[in-house]
């Protein structure tokens, strides 16, 4: 059985390899998920958003990391052609799975550096 | 909002052990700014304020507090390591966990925009504790400029609760990235009520050597030197140090004090630089008491910080700014005059105001854009306001015209 550092790292690898399966599946189904953007999001909408800030991203790197008992809390550079963004991500794992994120973007950095990310297709 | 009373008045204190709020300092700078917050939110009675000294060298923060007769209530010693920022602001919210896991604070406040601060804020966000930004909203030119604190203090504005700006620069700032109106508030900086309080304190000189250059002074001016920026370092501090030594040629009753980071090779590069002039004298880091007196009798300044350059025009003293590009705090602001590293220009900006002392006196003349000396008690108030204990205070009043002040209306 995983701890909270190597759950939390495995789901932070996977959505920054692209892997938005495995990423989708660490998240438990009725997990609490929110983000300081607009419009609200739901999990399908936050792995459609991460998968697609690694795909534009030069690099995703995970600066820091915390972890206490069942929470951690994870600092990302996203760093994009013409500017890095900061993210800050607390989860919270239960039973084998995520089961809250709250994502921090630095939202005018995001703006700009990823543009139409928010877009609906 | 209501007025800022001397002693505002508090609603719904109930009799009981006053709510926390946790103050983080992780830096001497940030110590000093915190001091006047802690003492006026213990003179208000409201909320009971918790000095959390913290990062890698928590004495330095907890001297600098001593100015204040403030002494930290927490310790949260971060063990260097590779001494990255990485590994410091990793650890640093595993503290700062650790110990709200116990004592949970009704607000966290930070300052600034250190790894410390960013820390504190995300370690409270984490925890669902309010986060108040002390000089929230200061933004250099562009997103990449001075990373990663251009994008720590931008992450720090999205997940505080309550904005507090020392300048109406900043709130615009802030207006400008969508955060809400009433979640902001102009109360200056405090960093002028605590140059007012040291100052008011008339503390001795702490360093023995500065104490008998002052007072064998007599009456020649003083030219304050600081330098920290790292930026500053090598061929740039050569150019300021051969400024100085061409100021102190031309002018007899100039005494010249230069502050240098603590950084050995940077002392040692000042020696050898200038080390020779009389009437220059060359300190390392200096306790706050000592930079402050020094502020408050120079004639002028010549620095690469914001921190100083406020400070220094809380006495009426301008500065030269030793830098490029305008620094995040707004050097234009007043006061100060962007002149960057080059030895020419130096000379040529501080001889005009060495020549002229109304010219000197004319760029502070216009009042201190940073602050009226209340800026902490309206960070204690909105603070209270917060958690609902106190009303909202007003924001600091814009300077006046002085077309007012001569009677002219529009």
């Amino acid at each position: 059985m995983p701890g909270t550092a190597e759950l939390v790292a495995f789901y932070a690898r996977s959505w920054i390899n692209r892997d938005r399966d495995a990423a989708r599946r660490l998240i438990a189904p009725d997990a609490e998920i929110g983000w300081n953007l607009e419009p609200p999001v739901d999990d399908e909408e936050l792995v459609r958003t991460l998968h697609r800030i690694a795909a534009f991203a030069d690099s995703v790197t995970v600066v820091s990391t915390t972890c206490a008992g069942d929470r951690a809390c994870l600092v990302y550079d996203c760093a994009a052609p013409f500017g890095t963004v900061r993210m800050a991500e607390f989860l919270t794992v239960a039973d084998d799975a995520v089961s809250e994120i709250r994502q921090v973007y630095d939202a005018v950095a995001l703006r700009r550096y990823f543009p139409g990310l928010l877009d609906s297709d | 909002m209501t007025g800022l009373a001397s002693r505002w008045v508090a609603t719904n204190v109930l009799p009981m052990a006053l709510p926390e709020v946790h103050l983080i300092c992780g830096t001497r700078t940030q110590a000093v700014r915190l001091a006047p917050v802690a003492a006026a939110m213990r003179e208000a009675g409201v909320v009971a304020p918790v000095l959390v000294a913290g990062g890698r060298y928590p004495a330095m923060a907890g001297q600098a507090l001593t100015a204040f007769g403030l002494f930290p209530d927490v310790t949260l010693r971060v063990e260097r390591g590779a001494g990255s920022r990485s590994e410091l602001r990793t650890e640093m919210i595993r503290r700062l966990d650790e110990l709200w896991t116990e004592r949970p604070p009704a607000a966290a406040l930070v300052q600034g925009d250190t790894t410390t601060s960013l820390a504190g804020a995300l370690a409270a966000c984490w925890r669902r504790i309010p986060v108040v930004h002390l000089e929230a909203g200061q933004r250099g030119d562009h997103l990449g400029s001075s990373f990663p604190e251009e994008a720590d203090r931008r992450l720090i504005a999205q997940v505080a609760t309550l904005h507090l700006t020392a300048t109406p620069l900043a709130a615009m700032n802030l207006l400008d990235e969508d955060v809400a109106t009433g979640d902001v508030l102009i109360t200056g900086n405090t960093v002028v009520d605590a140059a007012h309080t040291v100052a008011g304190r008339r503390l001795p000189f702490v360093n023995l050597e500065v104490a008998a250059v002052r007072a064998a002074a007599a009456d020649r001016r003083l030219l304050v030197v600081a330098v920290r920026r790292r930026e500053s370092w090598g061929a740039a501090l050569d150019r300021v140090l051969a400024a100085v030594r061409r100021l102190v040629e031309r002018y007899a009753d100039l005494d010249v004090i230069i502050a240098t980071d603590p950084n050995p090779a940077v002392r040692a590069q000042a020696h050898a630089g200038i080390g020779d002039v009389d009437r220059v004298m060359i300190t390392g880091s200096l306790p706050h008491q000592d930079l402050t007196r020094l502020l408050s009798e120079a004639y002028l300044v010549l620095t690469d910080t914001a921190d100083l350059q406020q400070e220094a025009r809380s006495f009426g003293v301008p500065a030269l700014v030793l830098l490029e590009d305008a620094d995040p705090a707004g050097s234009a602001a007043g006061g100060a005059r962007l002149v960057g590293s080059d030895d020419a220009t130096i000379v040529e900006e501080a001889a005009a105001l060495l020549d002229s002392r109304v010219r000197r006196d004319a760029m502070t003349a216009g009042g201190n854009p940073y602050g009226d000396g209340l800026a902490a008690r309206r960070v204690a108030q909105a603070t209270a306001a917060l958690l609902g204990l106190a009303d909202h205070p007003d924001p600091m009043p814009a300077l006046g015209s002085y077309a007012g002040a001569y009677g002219a209306s529009f």
